[in-house]
């Protein structure tokens, strides 16, 4: 404890100077007093003898000066001779130096590698003037989901709140076909309200913003564009007479925005919201809301006046809100809350690693101490003090993790390549994550906390006490060994532990993997090929008919190709590609119920029993075929179903149990006009099986599927079902562009399809899994070089006790015990902490709890095995001591 | 920086050397430094009182000499420095080196001409 304190105090006098200025000032203004007393007594008058005393004195500041330039001359002086010395004493023991550098390499290389992600995409502000202002708002339904907002919803609440300086709506349509400069494209674009530009705080760079007179009903339309999609589609050219065909209709561009800006993001055009109709139901979640706060109002205040705003719109609408409250969330935190536990959970292992390969080269360092301890011994009797050693050692580890830092980075830095190439869009804002100043500022701050945590345990082992006995020359004291000792075992004890809580996070998330693997998601996920077809959305009838009059020329010329065993179509692919619109659909007593909305909203307090919600699917009969979801009751589409004949759905069966549940829900009628704005009447034919959409974890949600002839969905998803996917995809290509040369495809398999949805889990699972083996290794490592160490310090006693007749046996046991003693205790500790830890991955986990006792079992079980098989060599060379060479070695 | 050393280099052996001989008897705090130097010196030796501190600064970090807070008679708080070990071998060296070297001088001054 004394030498804690005493090395608190040499730290603390080391670097700072404002003890020197204090301790100098004392000393001069005591200095000026004595003399001035004793003038006095001479005879001067008080103020002639303090005059006099400067005099003598000579300047103060310029004393002061002198003395400073001492205290930095010394700093500088001793620091270059500390890093001189060191480095001559690390490459007298290349060895050494090499496996600390390249263990603290690859700490801090993970560790920086894993903040560059955090940093890029947690931690970097937005890219917007005071991003911390800008929020997302959301409509909470009674169970405080986050839901997008109608827009009888929005303009309430712009007209009655105050919090926010500017308040707009957007509705990106991700699918969209655009012509203009080169080949046709499908990209994404918003439609955004008046005050949009305003909440991001940003205006285009090139051209102008929207006019007042393009934003109202029926203007002409025009469109602003990324400036990614102006250089690379309109290669930069002026915007004048470049009109745009977006969605069938010219758009006059008018502004291109500044590099980078892309919200929502992937977002390649804005168009203005205002020159479509108004939208008047209040249960049509159809807008994405962004606000800015205004100046000096905090976010809770801003919050607190929009949950009392919507209450009181709740209270006034009723149940019609759909709406039990609202909720302010600033936009950073909004964008990456999916992100987010996967980076946390990535950064604790990385962080876990770098404590293990700290301790690994601290266990290394102690090992070595021993070697150096007559040199250490020398240096403080020629009168080196403790402070002196203590910057010798906080020198050499400074060396060691400069050289690790540097390397680390480099690793680091391949590293981050590597990741963001291997993550396919799941990490929002990866494109812009790398090594950059933050990361490095971190890795060297890290190198530091490393180069202090390793000096200082070498220093508070090393004993001035022991020193001065060794320098004695005599046998080595027991009493330092012992200490040492204890503490490499304590070394030892950690790292498993650590190793431990590493191994169980990845073991979690590979029996998470595992069970995701064996989900039935409902569909087939092999031997199907997969078409995205994008025609231009219209509002016009007719124009929507002819789509869907494509679609069905095109699934009789694909159901015909060779190879092809069964072919369909669907709006929104389960395995991604779609939009997986949701809202709220209402029963109907018969099928003509409503004309228009006035009559939905007669029925006024039945509406609440009679509502429901459902996915909005649009598919063809063949779709469930292809995709090998099976029909329960009822009937699926058939021919019957023309666009003139009575419009029909099918439900999953999610949907029934969750409606009708104990009842029939054959020949219901519902209307849907939420999602189509169509409120005719839809009877249901037919019940199919659940499906998992996006992910297999995904909670099969309610679905209600309509055929694609009577309501035509311009975006669709065709499968073909084929045990030759790579042929049919090649004929497939063909037959489209037989039939629409300008129709852009994009063409996929069902595996890789399947295999997008689980990249992000099978890239955290490499990671952890990686970083757990890494710790594995040096945990092994630490142990057999403990073992090896004690083998070598108790060679003598191993041939006592062979020449006192003991067994190999016993001698194996007595050396490879002791390293499993160690293990043992690791193996405790990391358990015990595992049980508390793990509960933080708990949201990445799938199928498994968090204390799942295989996972824990398998792990303990493994570390182990290693373990003991690493104490194996040095107990087997223990057994082949000859007993008279270990008597006579010492 | 350099110059302002260079120059105080000229006295800072003979500087340091007087200081640790003010401390052989028992540690004492600056201004008793300069005190006794006057003192010894019939009042000859009469230096810019300041000029000590950068000189008592040095030889703490040289190991020659150590510091600490005391109280003085008076019930004063001030800087006391003491001799180490090592300071006080430094000083004997020293004055080994001084006195032949001294000598040497007054040998060569005293040396008549004729």
């Amino acid at each position: 404890m004394e030498s804690i304190s005493e090395l608190v105090r040499r730290l603390r006098t080391l670097g700072r100077s404002t003890d020197m200025e204090r301790r100098m000032g004392d000393e001069v203004r005591f200095h000026l007093e004595q003399q001035t007393e004793k003038n006095i007594r001479a005879g001067m008058a008080p103020d002639e003898a303090r005059r006099a005393a400067l005099l003598r004195f000579g300047g103060v500041e310029s004393v002061k000066e002198s003395v400073r330039d001492e205290y930095r001359h010394a700093l500088v002086e001793d620091f270059w001779r500390d890093l001189r010395y060191g480095t001559r004493v690390l490459t007298r023991a290349p060895g050494f130096a090499l496996v600390s550098i390249l263990t603290l390499a690859m700490g801090i290389g993970a560790a920086t590698a894993v903040f560059s992600l955090v940093e890029g995409v947690l931690l970097r502000p937005l890219p917007f003037p005071e991003p911390d202002r800008i929020v997302r708002l959301f409509q909470l339904d009674a169970t405080g989901r986050r839901m997008n907002v109608s827009e009888p919803n929005f303009d309430d609440w712009k007209a009655r709140t105050h919090g926010f300086v500017s308040m707009a709506e957007t509705a990106l349509s991700a699918s969209v076909p655009v012509s203009g400069g080169r080949e046709p494209i499908v990209t994404s674009g918003a439609a955004v309200s008046r005050e949009f530009f305003d909440v991001m705080g940003v205006t285009p760079a090139v051209g102008r913003g929207f006019l007042p007179e393009e934003q109202r009903v029926g203007a002409a339309p025009v469109a602003i564009i990324s400036h990614r999609f102006w250089t690379a589609r309109l290669g930069g050219a002026p915007l004048e007479g470049q009109p745009l065909r977006i969605n069938d209709e010219l758009h006059q561009v008018v502004g291109v925005m500044p590099e980078g800006f892309a919200y929502p993001t992937g977002a390649d055009f804005w168009t203005p919201r205002e020159v479509a109709p108004p939208q008047r139901s209040r249960t049509a979640h159809n807008f994405q809301v962004v606000a800015r706060l205004a100046d000096d109002v905090p976010l809770a205040t801003a919050n607190g006046e929009l949950s009392a705003v919507s209450r009181a719109m709740k209270g006034e609408h009723g149940d019609a809100t759909w709406m039990a409250d609202a909720a302010a969330v600033p936009l950073q935190e909004q964008l990456t809350a999916n992100a987010r536990p996967t980076l946390v959970a990535l950064f604790g292992a990385a962080v876990l690693l770098l404590v293990i390969a700290c301790l690994n080269v601290s266990n290394l360092q102690l090992a070595r101490i021993a070697t150096r301890r007559r040199e250490l011994a020398l240096r403080m009797a020629i009168g080196a003090g403790r402070g002196r050693i203590l910057r010798q050692m906080l020198a050499e580890a400074a060396l060691l993790s400069a050289a690790a830092t540097v390397v680390g980075a480099g690793l680091a830095a391949a590293g981050v390549r590597a990741i963001v190439a291997a993550q396919p869009g799941s990490v929002p804002r990866l494109d812009s994550v790398g090594v950059n100043g933050t990361v490095l500022a971190f890795a060297c701050g890290v190198a530091a906390l490393t180069a202090l945590a390793l000096g200082l345990a070498t220093v508070l082992r090393t004993s001035q006490h022991e020193l001065r006995a060794s320098l004695a020359g005599g046998p080595r004291t027991m009493t330092g060994d012992r200490g040492r000792e204890r503490v490499r075992q304590g070394l030892v004890v950690a790292q498993v532990a650590i190793t431990i809580v590493l191994l169980t996070g990845a073991s979690l998330l590979a029996r998470s993997f595992v069970r995701l693997l064996g989900v039935d998601p409902g569909y087939r996920t092999s031997d199907a090929v997969v078409l995205d077809l994008v025609s231009p959305f219209s509002r016009d009838a007719a124009a929507r008919s002819r789509v869907a009059s494509f679609q069905q020329e095109l699934l009789a010329r694909l159901a015909v190709l060779p190879g092809v065993e069964s072919v369909g179509l669907v709006n929104d692919f389960p395995l991604g590609g779609g939009r997986y619109t949701n809202g709220q659909f209402l029963e109907m007593t018969r099928v003509d119920e409503f004309k228009s909305y006035e009559d939905v909203g007669r029925i006024g307090d039945q509406a609440k029993a009679r509502a429901g919600q459902a996915g909005y699917r649009v598919a063809s009969a063949g779709y469930f075929a292809a995709m090998g979801i099976p029909l329960l009751r009822g009937r699926l589409f058939d021919d019957g179903d023309g666009p003139d004949a009575p419009h029909v759905a099918v439900i999953s069966e999610s949907l029934a149990k969750a409606k009708w549940p104990d009842q029939d829900p054959l020949g219901r009628f519902v209307q849907f006009g939420n999602m189509d704005g169509t409120l005719r009447g839809i009877r249901i034919v037919g019940v199919v099986a659940d499906v998992r959409e996006l992910t297999p974890e995904a909670v099969p949600g309610p679905l209600l599927y309509l055929d694609y002839r009577q309501r035509p969905s311009t975006q669709v998803s065709v499968v073909l079902a084929s045990s030759t996917p790579a042929a049919v995809a090649q004929t497939a290509r063909q037959a489209v562009q037989q039939l629409d040369p300008s129709m852009p495809i994009r063409i996929r398999s069902i595996d890789d399809a399947l295999e997008l949805t689980l990249s992000g889990r099978r890239f955290s699972l490499l990671l952890v899994a990686l970083f757990g083996a890494a710790a594995l290794t040096l945990a092994t490592l630490g142990i057999y070089g403990l073992v090896s160490y004690l083998v070598t310090e108790r060679t003598r006693e191993i041939g006592v006790r062979m020449a006192l007749g003991a067994e190999r046996g016993d001698i194996i046991r007595l050396v490879a015990g002791q390293g499993v003693v160690l293990a043992a205790a690791g193996v405790v500790a990391g358990l015990g902490a595992s049980l508390g830890l793990t509960r933080l991955v708990q949201g990445l986990l799938f199928g498994v709890t968090a204390t799942d006792p295989v996972a824990f079992a398998g792990v303990a079980i493994v570390t182990l095995v290693v373990v003991l098989a690493a104490c194996c060599g040095p107990a087997l060379r223990a057994v082949r001591v000859s007993p008279v060479r270990a008597l006579v070695s010492e | 920086m350099g110059t302002a050393r260079d120059k105080g280099d000229v006295l800072q052996g003979t500087l340091d050397m007087l200081v640790l001989k003010a401390l052989q008897l028992e540690p004492m705090h600056g201004w008793g430094i300069t005190e006794r130097l006057e003192a010894w010196s019939g009042s000859v030796l009469v230096l810019g009182q300041g000029t000590l501190y950068p000189a008592l600064y040095r030889l703490e970090r040289q190991g020659l000499i150590e510091s600490e807070w005391r109280t003085t008679a008076n019930n004063r708080r001030a800087r006391y420095y003491a001799l180490t070990t090592a300071g006080r071998r430094h000083f004997t060296e020293e004055l080994a080196q001084w006195r032949r070297m001294s000598r040497a001088i007054n040998l060569v001054l005293d040396a008549s001409l004729a």
